[in-house]
């Protein structure tokens, strides 16, 4: 009985092993996330947690093309939102044969070009910096997030029919830079809306004087496109200062250290208004509900560390889904090209498309590597802490709010 | 994942299925069209070989801050609308990137020193409205 017990046993291991032919070779698809995780974990956070997420849904499907079963891995690399540490990072990324690069937009002016020798395909998760994405000169960088173009001509379509006095207020950071930039061409044919123009330093502990340089110029409200914390010390001083001028800004006002900062004066991020990428699609919130339960289970709610009525405030993914749908847009790449070879790779990446977190569909084409159009951009405003969209917007107030609290 | 994880997700999802943007747009494209809207008077201030395909009518034209909203119609059905749009932005040399759901779609484009979309929705059987929101570039 022992032996036939063997036989059998061997027999099975044999049926077993003939199962692994070549047909199930076990192939890993490397995404190397390049992201600020030790200056704004947020950011960073987002941006890895949303890209595992998808990679781990994927690699529980399985994804089986070409001869072989691919799982999906995400290797971290913090670029401290240095560009020389981004660019060592894409070459580590390049070593381990990375099949995509997702960053937050640190240093790809400087590491696309290393990342195209190789044909490997580059996604910006965050920044929206218009010079960063071209496909004619930049055919591997491609972009899912707000471009700085469609929220700085939504922000002066918004606030130029409310006959405001604006003084556009930017930090002296790559980001801020940008910001100026899209800024100085959405408000070029209409001059009459600014009030001033300011210069915000980053390093600065107190910004009073720049406030109040803006308060002179007669300005009736203030557009501030800084990283989140000179966004958080612009409302201090504002608020301090006792001006109580409307205050606008970019999806940094969304970012967690916006209200830590402010946290012994809620009061001061009230009506606080910025513009970000819509969450939901036309199809309704049901997708993106989905999405964020998904996410939730997997990481918890991303605690923004302060209360609304006596309840936690949490960060919705909002961000995460950029980086959720560039990693399911690549593994469609992948099925096309039947595998990692780089260059077919970044081929079907001009092919592919997928339904996206939310329901809309994502996808690029030869000459337009954005994946976020600028009509969905909306607004939300700040109240008791946590956002909600605006009214008096034809796109925003069709939207639902997302609740923010646990 | 615990009993409450699993009940936090059915609830999220119950939630999520019982509000939708896209019910109260159901059953617009099997609506009898009443009356057209009035074309509006001259033409509108378009882009530089900006394509207007056939049975295009444009009833107004706004400037909101930088860039120009025109809106008007096409006669039939959005589907017929959506093609005609591409193509003719393929024809005029414009970089495209659209989509299509079954009631409304959305053309973005950019050329002619101008960025922007034409939305488009079926507001009743034989209509479909345009939104044509204009960006200087």
């Amino acid at each position: 009985m022992r032996a036939s017990a063997a036989t059998l046993a061997a027999l099975a291991l044999v049926a077993a092993g003939c199962g692994h032919s070549s047909a199930s070779k076990q192939r890993t698809i490397l995404i190397a996330v390049d992201a600020p995780f030790s200056r704004s974990p947020y950011i960073g956070n987002t941006i890895a947690n949303g890209g595992r997420l998808a990679s781990d849904q994927l690699t529980l499907r399985g994804i089986t093309t070409g001869g072989a079963t691919y799982r999906v891995r995400i290797l971290q690399l913090d670029n401290a939102l240095s560009p020389s540490r981004a660019v060592a990072n894409v070459r580590r990324a390049l070593r381990e044969h990375a099949t995509a690069i997702l960053t937050d937009g640190t240093g790809v002016d400087a590491a696309w070009r290393l990342a195209d020798k190789q044909h490997v395909p580059v996604c910006i998760a965050y920044q929206g910096g218009s010079k960063l994405v071209n496909p004619e000169n930049r055919p591997n960088v491609f972009r899912i997030a707000p471009t700085d173009h469609g929220l700085a001509f939504r922000l002066a379509e918004y606030l130029v029919p409310k006959r405001l006095k604006i003084a556009l207020l930017t930090d002296d950071s790559d980001y801020g830079q940008a910001g100026r930039d899209a800024l100085d061409d959405a408000f070029r044919t209409v001059p009459k809306a600014v009030a001033a123009r300011i210069t915000l330093p980053a390093s600065a502990s107190d910004l009073a004087p720049q406030v109040l340089e803006a308060r002179r110029s007669g300005a009736t409200a203030l557009l501030v496109w800084a990283r989140p914390a000179v966004l958080g010390k612009t409302i201090a001083a504002t608020r301090s200062a006792g001006w109580h001028v409307p205050v606008y800004s970019t999806p940094a006002a969304e970012d967690p250290v916006v209200r830590q900062q402010l946290a012994d004066h809620p009061s001061w991020v009230d009506g606080l208004t910025f513009a970000s990428g819509r969450m939901t699609a036309e199809l309704g919130p049901a997708p993106w509900s989905t999405f964020e339960a998904s996410y939730e289970t997997a990481f918890g709610a991303t605690s923004v560390g302060v209360k609304s009525h006596g309840r936690r405030v949490i960060a919705p993914p909002d961000y995460a889904m950029y980086s959720y749908d560039f990693v399911n847009l690549l593994a469609a790449a992948v099925q096309s090209a039947s595998g990692t070879d780089p260059a077919k790779v970044l081929s079907a990446l001009n092919q592919v498309t997928t339904r996206g977190a939310n329901g809309d569909e994502r996808g690029f084409n030869e000459r337009n590597h954005e994946g976020v159009v600028d009509d969905d951009v909306y607004f939300a405003r700040f109240r008791d802490m946590v956002f909600r969209p605006v009214g008096d917007d034809p796109l925003s107030s069709t939207l639902p709010e997302i609740s923010q609290v646990r | 994942m615990s009993r409450i994880g699993v009940l936090s997700v059915f609830v999220v999802l119950l939630a999520a299925a019982c509000g939708s943007e896209k019910k109260s747009e159901e059953g617009k494209a099997e609506k009898e069209c009443g009356a057209a809207p009035a074309a509006m008077a001259g033409q509108p201030t378009l882009p530089a070989k900006f394509p207007t395909p056939d049975m295009v009518t444009y009833t107004a034209e706004k400037k909101t801050g930088p860039s120009t909203i025109v809106s008007g119609y096409r006669e039939g059905e959005l589907a017929e609308a959506f093609d005609d749009y591409k193509s003719a932005f393929s024809s005029a040399g414009y970089v495209t990137k659209d989509e299509k759901e079954e009631d409304d779609a959305e053309v973005n484009f950019s050329g002619g020193s101008s960025t922007g979309q034409v939305k488009m929705i079926q507001s009743c059987k034989d209509r479909t409205t345009l939104s044509i929101t204009i960006r200087p570039q």
